[in-house]
């Protein structure tokens, strides 16, 4: 499968940090600003590693859904040899269903 | 009820004992109880211990099995990570944030257990929320290796494959989104299962990453780990990735020869995108060289490089565990552990294009693997660069700056395990990862026992 190429994500100033921390409505110290530059760098690496510029009809639902597993060939089946046929049943009378009685005034 | 309990017991073994009437559950659970006494001090891998209540469900087995009832999991004890959810027992997720936090219901897998007559002994450590961990600025101290107890045990299922490599419980659930159940397993010695993404319900687990989350088996074999599964899979409508597969019988599917199976060797991905030790190298051709012996057809397979994987596996985790988080974050952030902080804040960072950039990068991945499965019927790979590093050389943002080869399987929807593939000179355990294609759990885990029991490694244990 041919990969399209990765683009660069660009470096990002203390100012863009800070307007990107407020946009998230954390309020951070400075210990946790660095430690989130810290991890940021790693996350724009890996986000500037991946590759873009495929057709924008691909994959356009961006999900999966992983198809249950192909059931088990089928057995051949069996010429069942045909049965001698039963003399007919006498039709059962309908069924009679009682007449309800009708529940005494009180 | 004879027999005087041996330490060390597998599920497989216990069950067999429990179910000739030569074991009691009762006695079974009162002596783990009383290892766990006096081990877990030395290894951190219990959050909570539940004595009476394993006593009672221990009681309770015993009374179903001289009544003739029947289960391969009856009076087997066992103990969860703390973030599948257990009613009436408080459910931490190893974080400040879930103190108090006592569930009314259990997880599915949890039910499932409990409804096969399984023994809770208790709750384990795990990295806070899944994600962040090693840490010592949290209520309880990260669990230690029982192999050398300098060392890590991996995470973030890390009181599982603690316990579990101690033998503390005889099996554990354990949750993997990146390597979570794997990397334990493979630093503590034992197996770990991460099965096809729908086949577990995820149900009363708390979530990291829902587009990665699994939850699995982890035992001390992989016969173990499938007679787990043969009760943790199904389907669970309440979980809206569960799928209605058929089941094999997993137990039962592991004891078919190997002879013609095709093996995939991922040669690349260790020696040259994480490039291992030459103790890991060696390892691994010995493994396949077992393989070869039990009658498999072992090649070198390719898939894109580990790198790949490992950012979409990333970007995907932290701006997910970021937006389940970020309402907490904002209301209650220095009561996180800094290394949770570090890994999931840059997430709020992240923009939209880039994280559906991840997805569909995702989707290709995916097709990639399942071209390679046309060749193959497993893979084999190293789940780790070497043995178990020592605890005092975490960092924080581990897993950004050294990609995780075991995430491969998350972002290809693969099931993947992790079993015992041999020792470094100095006694540390080496992980085998064996990979399936989608609903392939039956044959990963058959490769798995096949493997154990030609190598002949599962009698070797730590001396903690």
């Amino acid at each position: 499968m041919a990969t399209p190429p990765a683009t660069q994500t660009p470096s990002m100033t203390p100012a863009e940090m800070q307007i990107l921390v407020s946009r998230t409505g954390l309020v951070l110290n400075p210990g946790q600003v660095a430690d989130l530059v810290l991890a940021w760098r790693q996350i724009a690496g890996l986000i500037g590693a991946m590759p873009r510029g495929r057709p924008m009809g691909d994959d356009m639902a961006l999900s999966f859904r992983l198809a249950p597993p192909a059931p088990p060939p089928a057995a051949p089946k069996r010429v069942a040899k045909p049965k001698p046929k039963a003399a007919a049943k006498p039709k059962a009378a309908a069924k009679r269903v009682p007449l309800r009685r009708a529940a005494p005034r009180r | 009820m004879k027999e005087p309990v041996r330490p060390f017991l597998t599920i497989a073994e216990a069950g067999r004992l429990i179910a000739a009437k030569k074991l009691s559950p009762v006695e079974l659970t009162r002596a783990l109880l009383k290892r766990i006494e006096v081990v877990d001090p030395k290894i951190s891998a219990f959050l909570l211990v539940t004595n009476q209540r394993a006593m009672t469900a221990a009681r309770a087995a015993e009374k179903a099995v001289m009544a003739g009832q029947k289960g391969r999991l009856l009076g087997i004890p066992l103990a969860y990570k703390d973030i599948f959810e257990t009613a009436g027992v408080r459910t931490t997720a190893h974080s400040r944030i879930l103190l108090d936090n006592v569930p009314k219901q259990d997880a599915e897998t949890v039910r499932r257990l409990h409804a096969a007559g399984a023994v809770m002994l208790g709750k384990l450590a795990t990295h806070e929320f899944a994600i962040g961990g090693p840490a010592t600025d949290l209520p309880w101290p990260p669990a230690r290796n029982p192999w050398d107890t300098r060392r890590f045990t991996g995470g973030s299922s890390s009181g599982s494959g603690a316990a579990v490599a101690a033998g503390l419980a005889l099996g554990a659930l354990g949750s993997d989104t990146g390597g979570s159940i794997r990397l334990p397993a493979a630093y503590c010695g034992i197996a770990g299962f991460k099965p096809t993404p729908g086949l577990v319900s995820r149900r009363g687990v708390i979530p990291l990453a829902p587009s990665l989350d699994t939850a699995g088996p982890m035992a001390w074999t992989a016969q173990d780990c499938a007679i787990l599964l043969d009760v943790l899979a199904g389907h669970d409508p309440a979980d809206p990735a569960s799928v209605a597969v058929p089941l094999p019988g997993y137990a039962k599917a592991i004891e078919a020869p190997l002879k013609g199976m095709r093996v995939g060797v991922l040669r690349r991905f260790y020696e040259h995108d994480v490039p291992a030790t030459p103790e890991m190298l060696k390892m691994m051709a010995q493994a396949a060289a077992t393989l070869k012996a039990l009658g498999c057809r072992v090649e070198e397979a390719v898939l894109p490089p580990v790198q790949d994987f490992n950012a979409v596996g990333r970007i995907i985790i932290s701006a997910e565990a970021y937006a389940l988080h970020e309402a907490t974050l904002h209301a209650r952030l220095s009561e996180y552990s800094r290394v949770f902080r570090i890994r999931v804040l840059a997430g709020g960072l992240i923009r939209a294009a880039d994280y559906i950039t991840a997805q569909r990068r995702r989707s290709e991945l995916i097709a990639a693997a399942g071209t390679v499965f046309g060749k193959f019927d497993v893979l084999i790979s190293a789940p780790t660069a070497g043995a178990a590093p020592l605890l005092a050389e975490q960092r924080p943002d581990e897993g950004f700056a050294q990609p995780f080869l075991t995430t491969v399987a998350n972002v290809a929807a693969l099931p993947s395990l992790v079993v015992c593939g041999g020792f470094t000179a100095t006694g540390l355990p080496l992980g085998l990862e064996i990979m399936g294609p989608a609903w392939g759990d039956a044959a990963v885990l058959r490769v798995g026992h096949q493997f154990e029991v030609a190598a002949g490694l599962r009698g070797r244990r730590p001396e903690v």
